[in-house]
């Protein structure tokens, strides 16, 4: 089966996937949180060292220098691990600073009152330092997750455009729910009779997600559009997040996520990660459904102008012949005297001739119905082609009337294992074919010949001929080329003959014949040993 | 000898069909298998009547009626099938005499071709109409039916004229509005129609739930059966 252009475009697309970071690592927390002493055993360090050093060398430092340096201390601890550690080495800077620099030494008594004044500026700065630097600090680290968050979104999303199947997109966006963002999460569809059922879950124990869902919640969510469950407005007190996935036009499902407790509900990152994830499943299933709607849009419209073809050449090739018939037995009843021998033969004829037609329309339409619902069993057996050609020929002499039909065989030509009945009225429709689209009297030529365990059968006429883009499509069902509209037709005959054909393995087409007409080659497979 | 008649149709089987019937009724036959050879045969060979298959394989049926009534008067049978109201319609308001739904039986053709002949043999109009049980005297602006006098009113009167003068012939919707209300009256007179119709048929048929006398053709318009 032909791809659609959409699908290899997906196939494209997925190649450029880039495989999913495999980091055990989540978001929503420091990525390398130290034991919570290491900053305040380290700010003592380095106070102490600084004291250490102005011990040794205080001759050298003003109390103004020391004072400003020892806010390094502050800074380091501020940008390191935040504002706790900066203002815990802010305290003990200052004691040191009193204890150890400020006349008289080592004792908390301050001779000069302006020393205060230098502890308070110096305090001051020390805590607004510290505030800034810490505030840089979260701004970085929010700003590397909501990196990390987007960029984790991008390789989802291109994953999820990627893929075809739905339940294999809803599975990858739980996972990654759960490996990227820590979330369990769950996704719930509507079935057919509108009852929403886990598609796809992750992170929940096996028992867990049925249990913890409750359904009143869940179908007020699914109903209404709107957020619910722990956190938010309506149902905070559950343990479970609800979420439904809305697109403009509908609600395609809901999305229950157990969110790691953070304070109280979840915190804004979270929320933006969520209502990520909830669109980005609510696109997927959005699309599959769209991309479903257009291909049965698509069966319909084809079904449809099937059924108007077939209604439109059946009803003028089941009229045609009908209305022979009724009106030569309709005529001969009216006429009852009038008619001379010769007339009334010659009705007779007219209805003969149009209940073969009936008959080879039913004929050809009951072996279309058998191709197409898989009802055609080959009844092989190995048969003699030239007796095959014999019966083709009779069935259809009415019809040749006294066309010349020159019939060149190979000597020496193998049985071959067909279904005869079949292959028959493939050559009596081929034959047909080729006295209906040549003019009176004009020649017709059938030759078979057999080379390497395959037989050729060609069929030449005299006639209109074929034009190059319409040599594959005559062997589509109602398809009627441009240049036979005045021929009656249903554009059923070469469908079927193609049918049959492929149905035994071998080939079947048209071409234009070198000077005028047109040539139908059939190729059929001698047929193996292990056939009888 | 009788009326020459000829036929159009791309159905070989057809063709010899109605030459075989019409020549035992005595009529002799030209046939063309396309319309512009049927336009052509028109011309050159005068025939009385012409049988024309709208379904033709080079142009529309109702092109080919077109193009023959630019210059002749000869009356034309249609032939079409059940579905082409519309055509069967366009076929009659523009000229042809009447039609007949393939598959059709030889004597309602044959029936048709007699009433089409004859319209176009006399002309003249005869003071008295008699139709079965009814008859009109048109100098009086009577009706009868078994010798009793029918009330009618001017629009029933007109409406009876104009399908008796052409009894036998269907009618379109357009012909019959245009004829008893006058063109301006076209588009708003349509439903009125079916109503006089059947105030007609209360006063002259036997059983105006079956009616014999004017029957409908669905979909195209009515006609006053003749006898005979």
């Amino acid at each position: 089966m032909e791809q659609s252009p959409a699908q290899r475009k997906w196939r494209v697309l997925s190649s450029y996937v880039t495989p999913w970071p495999l980091t055990k690592t989540t978001i929503g927390k420091a990525g390398d949180d130290p034991h919570p002493l290491v900053p305040y055993v380290a700010a003592t360090l380095m106070v102490a060292v600084l004291t250490g050093v102005f011990w040794k060398l205080g001759y050298a430092f003003t109390p103004v220098n020391i004072a400003l340096l020892y806010l390094l201390p502050v800074l380091v601890t501020a940008v390191r691990w935040g504002l706790w550690p900066s203002f815990y080495a802010a305290g003990i800077g200052v004691v040191c600073f009193d204890l150890f620099s400020i006349p008289p030494l080592l004792t908390f008594t301050v001779n000069d009152a302006r020393y205060l004044i230098s502890f308070g500026v110096y305090l001051a700065v020390a805590a607004f330092t510290a505030s800034l630097a810490s505030q840089l600090k979260e701004r970085y680290s929010e700003a590397r997750q909501r990196e990390a968050v987007t960029s984790a979104l991008f390789t989802l999303s291109t994953q999820v455009a990627a893929a075809t199947n739905l339940r294999s997109v809803l599975q990858e966006i739980v996972r990654q729910a759960r490996e990227t963002f820590g979330f369990s999460t769950s996704i719930l569809l509507p079935d057919s009779s509108d009852n929403l059922r886990v598609e796809a879950k992750s992170g929940f124990d096996n028992a867990g997600a049925g249990e913890l869902i409750e359904p009143q919640i869940l179908q007020w969510v699914y109903t209404h559009g709107k957020i619910a469950g722990y956190g938010t407005r309506a149902y905070k007190e559950t343990s479970l997040l609800y979420v439904p996935l809305k697109t403009e036009s509908r609600i395609h499902g809901v999305m229950c996520i157990a969110v790691v407790p953070v304070g109280k509900g979840a915190s804004s990152v979270q929320m933006h990660v969520i209502e990520a994830l909830a669109s980005l499943a609510a696109v997927s299933v959005a699309r599959v459904h769209l991309e479903e709607e257009a291909k049965l849009a698509q069966l319909t419209a084809e079904s449809e102008r099937l059924r108007t073809a077939l209604l439109d050449s059946i009803s003028h090739e089941l009229r045609t012949p009908l209305a022979t018939i009724m009106g030569a037995v309709t005529g001969i009843k009216e006429s009852a005297g009038l008619l001379t021998v010769e007339a009334e033969q010659e009705l007779l004829q007219t209805i003969e001739d149009g209940a073969h037609r009936m008959n080879r329309l039913v004929t050809n339409l009951l072996g279309m119905v058998r191709l197409e619902s898989g009802m055609l069993r080959l009844n092989r057996k190995w048969s003699d082609i030239s007796d095959m050609i014999g019966v083709a020929l009779r069935q259809v002499q009415d019809s040749l009337q006294n066309r010349p039909v020159q019939v060149k065989l190979q000597d020496h030509l193998p049985a071959i294992s067909v279904d005869d009945v079949l292959i028959e009225q493939v050559l009596a429709n081929v034959l047909n074919n080729a006295v209906k689209y040549s003019p009176p009297g004009s020649p017709i030529l059938l030759e078979v010949l057999e080379y390497d365990g395959e037989v050729t059968i060609r069929v030449r006429d005299w006639g209109i001929g074929i034009q190059a883009d319409d040599a594959d499509k005559i062997f589509d069902k109602f398809y009627r080329s441009p240049l036979s509209q005045s021929i009656p037709g249903t554009g059923l005959g070469l469908a079927i003959c193609k049918g049959i054909i492929q149905a035994h393995g071998g080939d079947i087409f048209a071409r234009a014949a070198d000077d005028k007409g047109t040539v139908v080659t059939i190729r059929l497979p001698v047929g193996d040993a292990s056939v009888d | 000898m009788g009326a020459k008649i000829l036929i159009i149709d791309d159905e070989t089987a057809i063709r010899k069909l109605l030459r075989v019937t019409l020549e035992a009724h005595g009529y002799s036959t030209e046939e063309a298998a396309t319309a512009e050879n049927g336009i052509l045969k028109a011309s050159m060979t005068r025939p009385d009547l012409i049988i024309l298959d709208l379904g033709l394989p080079d142009m529309d049926g109702t092109q080919a009626l077109l193009k023959i009534r630019e210059w002749a008067t000869v009356p034309i049978v249609v032939l079409t099938v059940r579905e082409d109201e519309g055509g069967k319609v366009f076929a009659l308001d523009h000229g042809a005499d009447d039609y007949i739904t393939k598959p059709f039986s030889m004597s309602e053709l044959m029936a048709r071709i007699r009433v089409a002949l004859r319209h176009s043999v006399h002309q003249v109009d005869e003071p008295v109409l008699s139709v079965g049980p009814i008859t009109i005297d048109l100098p009086r602006r009577i009706v009868e039916r078994d010798g009793e006098v029918v009330k009618l009113s001017p629009i029933e009167y007109e409406l009876l004229k104009v399908l008796a003068v052409n009894a036998g012939r269907v009618l379109t919707h357009r012909q019959l509005l245009e004829q008893v209300w006058g063109e301006q009256y076209y588009h708003s007179a349509g439903n009125y129609l079916r109503v006089y119709i059947g105030h007609l048929r209360k006063k002259i048929e036997d059983d105006p739930t079956r009616p014999k006398i004017i029957t409908t053709e669905p979909g195209v318009g009515y006609r006053l059966n003749s006898p005979g």
